[in-house]
């Protein structure tokens, strides 16, 4: 639902007031987009609605704690949603078998001329920043963000030492922070 | 062991929101964005840029059931969760006892009016037999949809499922939209469901149970074989 005209900084201060109908509004908006990367997450569709189940309570019981001068409502959202989807991995004892074809497939993409120029003007849109790193400095942070892998995962997942990733991985948020800065 | 200088800072609280640190660092970021305005900014931040990684994923739809969770768990629903419709609510939250005799006599008066006032909404009910795709001689399932729309699957046979596999109930209203999980269901247990949970039924409907992973498809639609399915047929209407 990116782009849409839907208030979510108003409707969480409703919310925090206590607005029954704001909470549904906001469930209706946005439930599915979050049931999706819970689902991405943790692999499994009965686990990632009791994730979203647990992260909507808490948006209307802490939503008081909302301040729209820190930043956006929908991404104060989401943080509370993968906040409790990467406490229940790392919860795990094994990790759920997943297709990780998407994430390689995004790893792969390489930058278009178009969008080397357009990431380097005015959009600074993540993905089109992430397209401009090499895809050893792109390919953890996609799986950190996408599993929600620890460095150590990552580092067996990609069969590369701790170290190399770890330094890859700030490296390549570095170099992403300085693509997205205006 | 947090850094000053801006760039090393915003870069150490992005690791954080991918959740990347180990204790006790992961604390100490923890704590900062707690206690400092400019780090919350900073964590926001990165967690907004984030939104363009979680918006190139497909939204899925949730069970019915999820809504129907989520306000009992906020105690906005009575603990026996019958939601009748409008009327039969407005019926029992006034309850009889609590009329004046002017009232009841109103009432009389009001009950001479043909479908006024009356103990429950009675809509159309349906029924559909689900059967094993392409074998009308074995149904496995029988569904009833009654007059306020409360929705019944009842077993006629319990398979034997595979401990890493899900049975997955679905319904599909308009092909358009694609089929809605309805959630998952134990072999040869009945569930029902409210008419909230499940939106007004339509003859013709279909209804299918599929074999899914555990927990569930992974999608936002059937991913493994259909193993019953049926059409919802008009029993009475109202």
């Amino acid at each position: 639902m990116a782009g849409s005209e839907f208030d979510y900084e108003g409707t969480l201060e409703a919310c925090a007031a206590g607005d029954r109908a704001a909470f549904k509004r906001l469930y209706q908006q946005e439930a599915g987009q979050l049931l999706g990367l819970a689902i991405t997450l943790l692999g499994r569709r009965d686990q990632a609605e009791d994730c979203l189940h647990d992260a909507l309570l808490k948006v209307w019981v802490n939503a008081e704690r909302f301040d729209r001068s820190l930043g956006s409502g929908r991404a104060w959202i989401y943080s509370i949603l993968r906040y409790r989807a990467l406490n229940q991995l790392r919860g795990r004892k094994q990790l759920v078998a997943t297709d990780d074809g998407f994430i390689n497939d995004m790893a792969d993409e390489a930058a278009q001329a178009e969008e080397l120029a357009d990431a380097r003007s005015s959009a600074r849109q993540l993905r089109a920043c992430l397209r401009l790193l090499e895809r050893p400095r792109r390919h953890p942070i996609l799986l950190a963000f996408y599993r929600g892998l620890t460095h150590d995962q990552i580092a067996a997942r990609l069969s590369a030492p701790l170290g190399t990733i770890k330094g890859r991985i700030r490296a390549g948020l570095r170099a992403l922070q300085e693509c997205l800065q205006p | 062991m947090i850094p000053q200088a801006p760039e090393q800072r915003r870069a150490l609280i992005g690791e954080y929101v991918l959740g990347l640190l180990d204790e006790p660092e992961a604390s100490e970021v923890r704590q900062l964005i707690e206690h400092d305005r400019d780090a919350a900014r900073m964590a926001l931040d990165w967690e907004r840029h984030l939104l363009d990684l979680a918006d190139a994923l497909p939204a899925q739809q949730p069970s019915l059931a999820l809504w129907q969770r989520l306000q009992q768990s906020l105690g906005w629903l009575p603990a026996s969760s019958e939601s009748g419709g409008g009327l039969s609510h407005w019926w029992n939250s006034l309850g009889l006892w609590r009329l004046t005799s002017a009232g009841l006599a109103l009432l009389v008066l009001l009950s001479w009016l043909p479908g006024v006032l009356r103990d429950a909404p009675t809509g159309p009910s349906y029924t559909a037999v689900l059967q094993v795709p392409g074998e009308s001689a074995r149904p496995g399932w029988v569904i009833t949809v009654d007059g306020d729309g409360t929705l019944t699957l009842d077993a006629l046979v319990a398979d034997q499922i595979p401990p890493d596999r899900s049975v997955q109930f679905w319904t599909l209203v308009d092909p358009k939209e694609g089929p809605r999980s309805l959630g998952l269901i134990e072999p040869g247990k009945a569930v029902t469901l409210s008419a909230e949970q499940i939106g007004a039924v339509q003859a013709g409907q279909l209804f299918e149970l599929t074999l899914e992973p555990e927990g569930g498809s992974p999608l936002n639609r059937p991913t493994g074989p259909v193993l019953y399915i049926g059409r919802a047929v008009l029993i009475a209407g109202s």
